[in-house]
């Protein structure tokens, strides 16, 4: 039997920011580790919403802005350059 | 109170981290010279540059100010200056005659043949290490340290690890009466905003977005459009989606106080605080400017290894990559993966940076000191004569 997966460890630097940074490997998990569900298979580095992001709403990282959602964004997906420029 | 370290206090007061003894090539063709010398005599550091003839309208003034401020560096106890023939060696007891530290020259056309050349070099080290030997370490205050800022080997935890801790430190340096220069001008592209957000005057502003534009135009000359191929394909398959946030997490290792001044390659701040240098973003060209320009210590976020630093001044490795701080850990100087665990904070990280750059200050080797890791180089502009 496989180990149960653990929530995915992430760094988020202002209570501002929408998106938090994955720094793990652990892409089969679907929960970050305090319990919110994202979508699987988002890489080492990369970005997820913690937050419902609308279509035109600025992203925000490190506290500051980093780009514009192109498209709406769920809780839980993964924000790079297919919805946010 | 106020945080201090154990320095070396020089007659220009300031204080140096370490009391060096120089063996500088000032021109190339003395380098091998330098080389032999400074095996004859451990305790000495050798300094090769690539120190030439031939440069011509600003480079020579370049070439001049970084081989000025190695001399007149605060971790320079003594040297011994290394020339080609007699008329230079002139020209430099002269330029150096005020200086108030234990300096030799020795023109290497004076020598009978490179053995004779290494025995004269090897007695008149040996002087000048005496004499340096005779200053001892006191108390100076945080505020006596200007430190140069670098990164390299960027990844996802840069920005969020190794820069912001950095930056926290920086804050903490700059309120204490400290000084700090960034650099590598590239890497500001993107992040006008953030210039004319924090620099202290208009003026001040407008001086670095010059130096910005100017670099600009010359990757556009080249046929290069950095805002169109930035991120990077490399870049965007490491998680950064935009130049901004590619750019604000270099960024982050200068915190948050105003820019008060902007620098040219290896020019010296006039006042206390963050300084904007314009250099090349090779690393160990940037930190020679920095250094050159009077950083003691150079504080170097990493994510993925990057080699460099600088013989001057010790360079302390920042890193919060778990993968990095395990393979390269004999070269890794600050462990800060625990902030990618969750386990410590920023505010942590950076009093522990604090606590290490007074270590290191007060003589505690970095591992890059260890491995005697470093260049000096400098850029030129025109093709030499």
């Amino acid at each position: 039997m496989n180990a149960p997966l653990q929530g995915r460890t992430h760094i988020r630097l202002s209570d501002a920011d929408n998106v938090t940074t994955l720094l793990d490997d652990g892409i089969d998990a679907d929960v970050l580790a305090d319990g919110t569900a994202i979508d699987v298979g988002i890489p080492f580095g990369h970005k997820v919403a913690i937050r419902a992001i609308a279509a035109g709403e600025t992203v925000r990282k490190y506290g500051v802005v980093i780009g514009t959602a192109t498209q709406p964004i769920r809780l839980g997906e993964h924000v790079h350059v297919h919805n946010c420029r | 109170m106020q945080p201090t370290f154990n320095g070396f206090p020089r007659t220009n007061g300031r204080f140096g981290i370490r009391n060096h003894v120089l063996v500088l090539s000032t021109v190339a063709l003395t380098n091998r010279l330098a080389e032999l010398i400074a095996a004859a005599v451990p305790e000495s550091l050798p300094v090769l540059g690539e120190f030439m003839r031939g440069l011509r309208g600003p480079d020579a003034g370049v070439q001049q100010t970084v081989l000025d401020g190695i001399v007149r560096h605060a971790n320079v106890g003594g040297a011994l200056l290394l020339a080609h023939d007699e008329v230079a060696a002139e020209a430099l007891r002269a330029r150096y005659a005020e200086l108030g530290k234990p300096l030799a020259v020795q023109a290497f056309m004076d020598a009978n043949g490179i053995q004779d050349a290494i025995e004269r070099g090897r007695h008149a080290l040996q002087q000048v290490y005496r004499q340096t030997e005779q200053v001892s370490r006191v108390q100076a205050p945080l505020g006596a340290l200007t430190v140069a800022l670098e990164c390299g080997g960027s990844d996802a935890t840069s920005g969020l690890c190794a820069n912001p801790t950095i930056g926290r430190f920086v804050d903490r340096l700059i309120a204490a009466g400290g000084s700090a220069i960034v650099s590598e001008t590239a890497e500001f592209i993107g992040a006008e905003h953030v210039i004319r957000a924090r620099a202290e005057t208009d003026a001040i502003a407008e001086a670095i977005l010059a130096r910005l534009a100017a670099r600009e135009d010359m990757m556009k000359a080249d046929g290069a459009d950095y805002r169109g191929v930035n991120p990077t394909a490399e870049n965007i398959a490491a998680g950064l989606t935009t130049l901004v946030e590619k750019s604000m997490g270099a960024v982050a290792k200068t915190g948050s106080t105003p820019f008060r001044g902007c620098l040219g390659f290896a020019e010296s701040p006039a006042t206390t605080g963050l300084h904007f240098m314009d250099t090349p973003f090779f690393s160990p060209m940037s930190i020679t400017g920095m250094v050159a320009a009077g950083a003691q210590l150079t504080l170097f976020g990493i994510g993925v290894f990057n080699p460099s630093g600088n013989p001057l001044a010790p360079t302390l490795k920042v890193c919060g990559n778990p993968h990095t701080v395990e393979v390269w850990n004999d070269a890794v100087d600050l462990d800060v993966s625990a902030l990618v665990r969750g386990e410590t904070d920023l505010e942590q990280t950076g009093l522990r940076l604090g606590e290490m750059v007074i270590a290191v200050a007060g003589g505690v080797r970095t591992k890059t000191e260890r491995w005697r890791e470093g260049q000096v180089m400098f850029p030129k502009t025109t093709a030499p004569l």
